[in-house]
């Protein structure tokens, strides 16, 4: 009798559970998974709405990969994306650090540094463009005291392949948001563990490789995933601020989808599928490896 | 009981979308074949009320023109103007064929008109995504030159090269033209020919850049090199027949020598001393160079632009134009077309109609600086006048210049093999020959 019961409620429950599951299902399934399909279909060469369908069709991606300018565009987009991430992160993880610290006007610092967060990447890069640009703030001051004759004359930092302009929108964004993070599990994990370190006799370097960074791991892998993932498939700071001819991924793509020729389409989408392809291989090893550490230190 | 209802209604209402479908269908028959009374068509246009502009937003003056003359202009005929500004015309036909592909026809579409010239007309033509002719059908249609044996009227039947068939409204008319600031250049250094423009930017490197193909500002560029170095020596004349009908040997030909002094342009454009030469993605691009002095010249489509811009306050006080390249500026119009899955046909009749006006014509020339892309041998000496009146005239250069230095458009089909030969060539530093560079692209294009 009981037995049935209890049947009856687990049932329950889990129709519950996917009643509540539902709405992000069918997001996912639908709109995402659906899109992802008719992506991987067409880069394979379905695409009978401009009378084109050769499926499955290697071609498109041979042509991408067998060419020498996709490989330095690979290198430039992973080049941005991962120095961007470090430089976020050890900014971050700095930031984060000094937060927990009592310092005067700490509340009203708390605020400030989460300013970059609330403006939209498009605005970041306006600004870039408005003071770091040749016809800039910066350069027109320089020209305007005289230290140059000419805004023009300005040294470069936009629009190069060095990509400093790039760094600079991802790192002022990304950074307020690794210190979120990592703040945020430096409140919940408490000092205790420091002070008991240092008591002890550790130093301030061994207090944070083996107390402090542990500890906030989890919180550093997330933020890392997150911003390598949005950095990588990002389209508006390289090419607005980029150095043009060779792009990132993400701008070949889109030069491929604008082209009059819709031919060419198929090709911008087997280069969107790639960058899928890339960044998920990236991630997953990242996370793979992450989990098999904390295998080894015997967390679950 | 409740099902069988169901049905009725579901069949019923499936007969009556087919049969509005039908009607359409007839009304655009009876457009194209010159059988619907104007009156037919503007009381259709008064029920649909509304017509979807799609157009390019970028400029100031022409949105203006747009939201304080033609909407209410329109508004006469009980048509509401609906203006959606896009950054690329291509969005707009992108746009027209996904909706085409999902099945959406006559009636069922969201595009009722795109201003466009060029590539993307010939894209809405090869993909048969056009309304039909209705250009030479319309009331003021006789403002505009059909008649093929007036070699004028070439700018009508032919768009970049693509006969036209009336499937759209010419609706300005253009020309390639340059800008500089004579406050920074003497009036002797600027150059008229692409072998003084070599000279000034070896005495000058870096001052100087062009819109960078796909661009089409920047595939006119590339064209008017490529007519100025034809080594048949007779400029544009070949380039008016289709790449089928030149061949790709001929065509790799007749461009080396353009490309040739492209490459070593390279080398002299902004950026190109460091190897790494920029040129800017669409003319505001290039025009923020330009006001920012980091290049001289600024070339591009905008007989007015100078004008327009010493009236708004947006151009320095020395800015004037110059005649850029001798015999080479090529001029060509730019057109109103109907897609063919218009959700309302009739107003989009009307909105042409109107858009081909006198009085449209005069206000657009007058407040956005778009030149008249009415023919004015046609028009009475009054509807003259008003243009001239409207017109707000050269800075530095005359009509008669203008006139003694026109080139024609290159054929569209040529124009894509042309722009993927140049990516090749200049911006990817292919080291393959120009031969097999203009082979491949012809071959890709099949």
């Amino acid at each position: 009798m009981s037995n049935t019961h209890e049947l009856a409620r687990l049932r329950r429950e889990k129709r519950l559970m996917w009643l509540q599951l539902m709405p992000v299902m069918i997001v996912l399934v639908v709109l995402f998974g659906g899109a992802l399909v008719l992506g991987v279909a067409q880069s394979l060469g379905f695409a009978p709405w401009f009378g084109v369908n050769t499926f499955p069709d290697f071609t498109y991606f041979g042509a991408l990969w067998g060419g020498a300018s996709f490989w330095t565009s690979l290198w430039l987009t992973l080049y941005y994306a991962i120095v961007s991430t470090v430089l976020s992160l050890i900014f971050g993880i700095l930031l984060a650090l000094a937060l927990v610290r009592k310092f005067p006007s700490k509340t009203l610092y708390k605020y400030l540094y989460k300013l970059p967060l609330m403006i939209p990447y498009t605005v970041g890069i306006a600004l870039a463009v408005i003071m770091l640009g040749n016809g800039g703030m910066l350069s027109r001051l320089m020209a305007f005291v005289g230290l140059i004759d000419d805004p023009s004359q300005f040294p470069q930092i936009l629009k190069t392949h060095m990509g400093w302009g790039i760094i600079a929108v991802y790192v002022w964004k990304q950074t307020p948001f690794v210190a979120l993070t990592i703040y945020a599990v430096l409140l919940g994990v408490g000092r205790e563990t420091e002070e008991a370190a240092a008591i002890l006799g550790a130093n301030r370097r061994q207090i944070f490789f083996q107390v402090t960074l542990p500890q906030i791991l989890p919180g550093v892998i997330s933020s890392t995933l997150i911003i390598f993932a949005f950095n990588i498939g990002a389209f508006e700071a390289p090419f607005i601020l980029g150095g043009g001819f060779p792009d990132t991924l993400p701008v070949v793509a889109w030069r491929y989808f604008n082209d009059a020729d819709y031919t060419l389409q198929l090709q911008g989408m087997a280069t969107v599928v790639s960058i899928a392809l890339i960044a998920g291989g990236i991630l997953y090893s990242y996370l793979a490896i992450y989990r098999r550490y904390e295998r080894r230190i015997g967390r679950q | 009981m409740k099902k069988l209802s169901y049905t009725v209604a579901l069949i019923g209402g499936l007969m009556s979308s087919t049969a509005m479908a039908q009607d359409l269908e007839a009304f655009r028959d009876a457009v194209t074949s010159g059988n619907a009374t104007w009156e037919d068509i503007e009381a259709r246009a008064k029920e649909e009320g509304v017509v979807n502009l799609y157009y390019w937003g970028g400029s100031d003056q022409i949105n203006i023109w747009m939201d304080r003359f033609a909407t209410p202009g329109l508004a006469e005929s009980g048509v509401t103007l609906n203006p959606v500004r896009i950054t690329g015309t291509k969005d707009a036909v992108d746009l027209v064929l996904a909706e085409l592909g999902a099945g959406k026809g006559l009636g069922e579409g969201s595009v009722d008109a795109i201003w466009v010239n060029g590539e993307n007309f010939a894209t809405l033509k090869r993909q048969n995504a056009l309304f039909g002719a209705f250009a030479d059908k319309l009331p003021n249609s006789a403002n505009i030159e059909w008649n093929a044996e007036d070699p004028r009227a070439l700018l009508n039947l032919r768009d970049f090269g693509i006969e036209t068939n009336a499937s759209e409204m010419p609706w300005s008319g253009e020309q390639y033209v340059c800008a500089v600031n004579t406050a920074r250049v003497a009036e002797d250094d600027i150059p008229n020919t692409f072998a003084e423009l070599k000279d000034y930017l070896t005495a000058n490197p870096g001052k100087f850049s062009y819109v960078k193909p796909p661009h089409y500002i920047g595939n006119t560029f590339v064209q008017a090199a490529v007519y100025a170095h034809n080594p048949d020596g007779n400029g544009a004349v070949p380039f008016q027949s289709s790449v089928d009908e030149l061949g790709a040997a001929e065509l790799a030909r007749l461009i080396t020598p353009g490309l040739e002094y492209l490459k070593e342009l390279d080398g002299l454009v902004l950026g190109g001393a460091s190897g790494n030469a920029r040129y800017p993605e669409d003319p505001s691009a290039q025009d923020g160079l330009f006001l920012n002095g980091e290049i001289d010249f600024s070339c591009g489509f905008g007989l007015y632009r100078v004008a327009v811009g010493l009236r708004d306050g947006t151009y320095p006080e020395g800015a004037a134009q110059f005649v850029f390249p001798e015999g080479n500026m090529i001029k060509n119009k730019n057109y109103l077309v109907i897609p063919a899955n218009a959700p309302n046909p009739a107003a989009a009749l009307v909105m042409t109609n109107y858009m081909a006006s006198v009085a449209a014509q005069a206000s657009k020339l007058e407040i956005a600086g778009m030149p008249p892309g009415i023919d004015p041998w046609l028009l009475a000496d009054d509807e003259v006048a008003a243009l001239t009146e409207a017109s707000p005239g050269f800075v530095g250069i005359t009509q008669a210049e203008l006139d003694a230095n026109t080139a024609p458009d290159t054929n569209a089909t040529l124009v894509d093999v042309i722009e993927a030969t140049w990516l090749e060539y200049i911006e990817r530093d292919s080291s393959d020959p120009i031969e097999v560079i203009v082979e491949r692209a012809v071959a890709n294009l099949k």
